[in-house]
């Protein structure tokens, strides 16, 4: 009996079907007060449904929900709220014009039919106060960063009362340092008494922040375990069913220089100088991969090589090619692919067909076009081999582009670069937000690039991920390329030094 | 609050349905206005009966359609282009006044033979209505300025230039009714075999199948249909997206210029211009380009429809009915059309009970 005092939550048997698909089957947990409780899986694992369940989203089609030992059922988020229980979504669900107090305040049934702002800011402080947590009440959404406005969900939850608090992939959005913050406010938060349910798909973090970890894969329970003592290589076993080789071949090679920047200067969208003299050189055959913490010239350094900036001074060759002020179309076609950082934004119209989207790059090609015209039937075939080639799961190549998951969308573009990417690849986070099969797939294509003369270079403000692909790393800081690290000179502590601007750290 | 069926959106909207549930739309739209004119106790079915009669009981009636939608298709043919790309193009009353403006100063001073004239006329309204368009297009292009309010203040300007040269430096004074230019000395021929309308007919027809046929097969179409769904992604791509807004805007405002000419030239007395020469026909193209979802048969279709409700707007006019109660039908039957377009787009399901909120959140 002393255990179920303990329990926040305890979910029993829960069960929910979409349409016919079992999403959760059967699905038992148990959420103790002051743990942080990381739900792990792959996409469509059911850890967001599971959640959207607990957080009076979705109803189970079966299966029991005890908040404090007492069975509840919820018809909608706000019954959930009353119960303790609520969820920051991925996607904030905040207001942009309006200041962080009157976001607080929305929707909230303590909010007086009258108020001024001045009233507005005052409850807003009480609030932060008591929670413990902090932002400035009278800035306006959009003005803060994307970490702020977690924060502000975080504080708009906890407002409301919740004692639980489900938190679905906080750090998907979040740079690395961010990251870091929003750890030390749930370290903060569970400290207080309170529970947080933490979703991701990121092993080493959830390794990091969590007391106890359930995995789920498939819509089923797999397991419950202490977080101390768990490997990633474990937990990918477990949430992925199989083992993984999560190993890269690396070699030195002493191919020619493919890409080539002299004292490269450019500014960033602000006007404000975004690259001070970078000189970097990608063999052929190579990733480089560039550690950063992002934010430091890595988004411009991949505009400019792929024509999507303008430098200021210096210059920039592709195969001996000048392509210093060269068009982004002049640039492609000397077989440079680009996996843009904001895929969504800028490497795809999503309400276009998939089709539409599958031959960006290569719809001026003899193969796809004769003169004027487009080649309907082979257009068609093209847009068929590159989804099947690139894994993309669709059920119709005539579907917008926008309606795929996100994983899918990646796979698109990713895939689609790679095929125009002869001689180099520039891929920015290319698996950013992708689960464990994924990355992995995305990954193997990269490296497969570089097996067959590739020259890839990759931008990650992921360092696990800069350090098992790259067989170069140069470390970006304000603007400038610290140093450039050979594989055999890779060191976690150096290169994290030099991604702080500390020049100690630089290699011989 | 928990309703037996809900609306869930469909993942994919095929023409077919789409089209058949537009045209439901406007069938809808017919039977509510029917109700709204019995509350006003006349007969819908009578008012119904006298309008297809007044269509197509006789070839005038039908010619009367036809003359209708030159200016509207030309008008709606240059938005359905610019929707192509997400650009609004508001200001294709004030292209189509220009282009006739343009062309009546070509056409009641130049002394050339007359088919001559006939394409000098073409050629300067297509000049003139592109140029209205231009700073308008630059503006968009470079500094992205909105252009529905330069195109739409754009339409006034052209409005009381029509207005002033009608009344003042090109006023017709030999005429008494004073408010007139002087009539253009060349028109076009007739389309054989009709009264009324002249072979300008063709041209939006043309027009239409033209450019269903660069949207269908070309890179063009394809570069500014890519435009329309991202301008971030065409440019990543190496579409020149500047360029090809100020291109695809001045060929719109080009398009109703050329049918501010083609009315000049080809209705039936419409040969000199007035402040009345444009009957809005700009903002009809803009409601059929819209209708038709930018689709180039779509407008074609949504074209000769709108133009037979004018027609039969004209015709019951003469038969006693307010012509804002016409205006009511029309915006009744455009509201049916624009919600069968909306509904396409959803199906009815019944409601599961477990999945109240499935719409707010998406699946793990």
């Amino acid at each position: 009996m002393g255990e179920s005092i303990n329990l926040a939550v305890e979910a029993k048997g829960i069960s929910k079907s979409f349409g016919g698909v079992l999403a959760l089957d059967n699905v038992n947990l148990e959420l103790r007060k002051g743990e942080v409780h990381a739900l792990l899986g792959e996409n469509g694992a059911g850890k967001t449904t599971l959640s959207n369940i607990l957080a009076g989203l979705y109803r189970a089609d079966g299966g029991t929900v005890l908040v404090d030992g007492a069975e509840r059922e919820f018809h909608s988020p706000s019954q959930a709220i009353e119960a303790g229980i609520g969820m920051v979504h991925q996607h904030f669900r905040l207001v942009p014009p309006m200041t962080v107090a009157e976001n607080l305040h929305l929707g909230s049934p303590d909010t007086p039919a009258i108020v001024s702002q001045k009233k507005l800011v005052a409850s807003a402080r009480r609030m932060m106060d008591e929670i413990g947590l902090e932002v400035d009440p009278t800035a306006r959404v959009w003005q803060l960063s994307v970490g702020e406005q977690q924060r502000v969900e975080i504080l708009r939850v906890l407002a409301r009362g919740a004692k639980v608090l489900i938190l679905d992939e906080p750090t998907a959005v979040l740079t690395a340092q961010e990251a870091k913050d929003l750890f030390v406010v749930i370290r903060r938060l569970v400290a207080g008494g309170r529970t947080v349910v933490f979703i991701s798909h990121k092993l080493n973090e959830v390794i990091e922040i969590s007391d106890r970890i359930t995995v789920l894969r498939g819509g089923k329970h797999v397991v419950t375990r202490d977080a101390a003592g768990a490997t990633p290589r474990e937990l990918a076993r477990l949430m992925t069913g199989e083992e993984l080789d999560n190993s890269v071949e690396h070699r030195t090679v002493d191919g020619s220089v493919v890409l080539d920047l002299i004292d490269v200067f450019a500014r960033n969208h602000r006007g404000i100088e975004a690259l001070h003299g970078v000189n970097l050189q990608v063999r052929s055959g190579e990733i480089l991969g560039i550690a950063g913490v992002s934010g430091n010239g890595q988004t411009e350094l991949s505009e400019v090589v792929t024509g999507l900036r303008r430098t200021q001074s210096g210059s920039i060759s592709i195969a001996g090619t000048d392509v210093t002020g060269g068009t982004t179309r002049s640039i492609a076609e000397l077989g440079v692919g680009h996996i843009p950082e904001d895929r969504i934004g800028v490497g795809m119209a999503g309400s276009a067909s998939v089709k539409d989207n599958a031959i960006l790059r290569h719809y001026r090609s003899s193969e796809l076009s004769s003169g004027t015209r487009l080649k309907r039937g082979s257009v068609i075939d093209f847009a068929k081999r590159l989804v099947a080639a690139g894994r993309v799961q669709t059920r119709s190549i005539n579907m917008p582009a926008g309606q795929m998951s996100g994983g899918n969308q990646q796979r698109l573009v990713a895939k689609r670069e790679s095929m125009i990417a002869d001689r180099l690849l520039v891929a920015a986070h290319p698996t950013r937000g992708l689960d464990v099969l994924a990355t992995k797939e995305v990954q193997s294509a990269i490296v497969e690039r570089r097996d067959n003369g590739c020259a890839v270079l990759m931008i990650s403000d992921d360092l696990d991920e800069v350090m098992l692909m790259s067989d170069r790393i140069a470390v970006m800081y304000e603007g400038r390329v610290m140093g450039i690290f050979d594989r055999s000179q890779f060191d976690r502590e150096r290169i994290g030094m030099l991604m702080g601007g500390q020049v100690e750290g630089a290699p011989s | 609050m928990s309703l037996p069926f809900r609306f869930a959106r469909r993942l994919e909207v095929n023409n077919k349905r789409s089209t058949s549930y537009r045209i439901s739309g406007a069938i809808a739209g017919l039977v509510a206005s029917g109700l709204l004119l019995l509350l006003t106790s006349r007969n819908p079915i009578r008012l119904l009966g006298q309008s297809l009669d007044a269509i197509f009981g006789s070839q005038r009636g039908i010619e009367g359609v036809m003359v209708q939608s030159i200016p509207i298709l030309m008008c709606a043919i240059g938005v359905a282009l610019s929707l192509r790309m997400k650009i609004w193009n508001i200001g294709s009353d004030g292209q189509f006044l220009m282009g006739a403006f343009a062309a009546v100063g070509v056409g009641t001073k130049l002394d050339v033979p007359h088919w001559l004239l006939i394409i000098l006329m073409a050629l300067i309204a297509s000049i003139a209505g592109a140029a209205w368009i231009l700073i308008p297009a630059l503006a968009r292009a470079y500094w992205g300025v909105n252009e529905i309010i330069t195109t739409l203040l754009l339409n006034f300007v052209a409005l009381q230039l029509v207005l002033w040269s009608a009344l003042g430096f090109w006023r017709d004074k030999k005429s008494q009714v004073t408010q007139s230019t002087e009539a253009v000395k060349a028109v076009l021929p007739r389309f054989p075999g009709l009264d009324s309308v002249s072979i300008s007919f063709i041209v939006p027809i043309v027009l239409a199948v033209l450019f269903w046929f660069v949207f269908r097969s070309t890179r063009v179409g394809y570069e500014i249909d890519m435009i329309g769904g991202n301008a971030n992604a065409a440019e990543f791509a190496g579409i020149n997206v500047k360029r090809r807004i100020v291109t695809v805007m001045l060929l719109t405002g080009a398009i109703a210029g050329l049918g501010g000419m083609l009315q000049l030239t080809g209705a039936p007395g419409a040969q000199a211009l007035s402040g009345g020469f444009s009957n809005r026909f700009g903002l009809s193209g803009f409601i059929v380009a819209a209708l038709a979802g930018a689709s180039f048969a779509g407008v074609l279709v949504a074209g000769l429809f709108i133009s037979a409700m004018f027609y039969a707007g004209i015709a019951l006019q003469t038969k006693g009915l307010s012509v804002y109660i016409i205006f009511g039908i029309y915006g009744v039957v455009l509201v049916g059309i624009a919600v069968g377009e909306t509904m396409a787009r959803f199906r009815l399901t019944r409601t599961d009970p477990t999945s109240a909120a499935t719409t707010t959140g998406a699946s793990a």
